[in-house]
């Protein structure tokens, strides 16, 4: 999957999930404050990208993507 | 693997709001549970569990399961607190003397919630094993 699939997937899903904007999106935009996540639903962001990209990621790797560029990046290492 | 009182350290709830009596397997990822009915169950009405004894049933295998994590290190048991249920599916409520299976499988974690997916499997003397609840919990363990 070529990155920009990746940016626009992750986008797409997570701004539908979480109900934002998908304008509000950017690549420096904190993840955790952008969507609005909690301790509670952040367990759900993890959920859809396992369903949608098949990429578990464990705890500890949680706080190596505070921003959606890290995540893309997180995602296109491993898809 | 556990029964009975052994289960109390695995758990902080006491009689009689105990609704878990055997650990019959944990993994990595997932652990089985049982509770046989009894007749002075707290949540049992007209000779069957409620809605809510399935409810704290699955609650309380959660908390066995992650319990287990610190009970194997020589820890006290570490208080979790349901964060949320959804995908609720009761097929039917078992009535005394069943008893019933349940499986937890984790879905994913994040931080100090897990979500996990737990099927509740009856079996009563003279019928068949059958499904009788589903859902998925989120559990929030405190340190």
């Amino acid at each position: 999957m070529e990155k920009s699939e990746i940016i626009a997937k992750v986008n797409h899903v997570l701004a539908e999930e979480f109900e934002v904007e998908e304008s509000i999106i950017t690549p420096d935009a904190n993840i955790k404050n952008t969507l609005q996540l909690d301790s509670l639903s952040l367990v759900d962001m993890v959920v859809l990208i396992d369903n949608e990209f098949s990429v578990k990621i464990p705890s500890a790797d949680l706080v190596k993507v505070p921003t959606f560029a890290d995540l893309y990046d997180y995602l296109a290492q491993r898809v | 693997m556990l029964t009975g009182e052994a289960l109390y350290d695995l758990i902080p709830q006491r009689p009689p709001i105990v609704m878990v009596d055997a650990l019959w397997s944990v993994g990595t990822d997932n652990a089985v549970t049982g509770l046989t009915i009894a007749a002075d169950n707290i949540f049992v009405e007209n000779g069957c569990l409620r809605e809510a004894g399935l409810i704290e049933h699955i609650a309380q295998s959660a908390a066995a399961f992650s319990g287990y994590d610190a009970f194997s290190k020589g820890l006290p048991p570490r208080l979790g607190y349901i964060g949320e249920i959804k995908q609720m599916r009761i097929a039917g409520l078992p009535c005394v003397g069943s008893r019933l299976t349940t499986r937890l499988q984790v879905v994913a974690q994040a931080g100090m919630v897990t979500l996990m997916s737990a099927k509740v499997e009856c079996e009563a003397p003279n019928t068949e094993k059958t499904v009788v609840a589903e859902c998925q919990i989120k559990i929030f363990m405190t340190e």
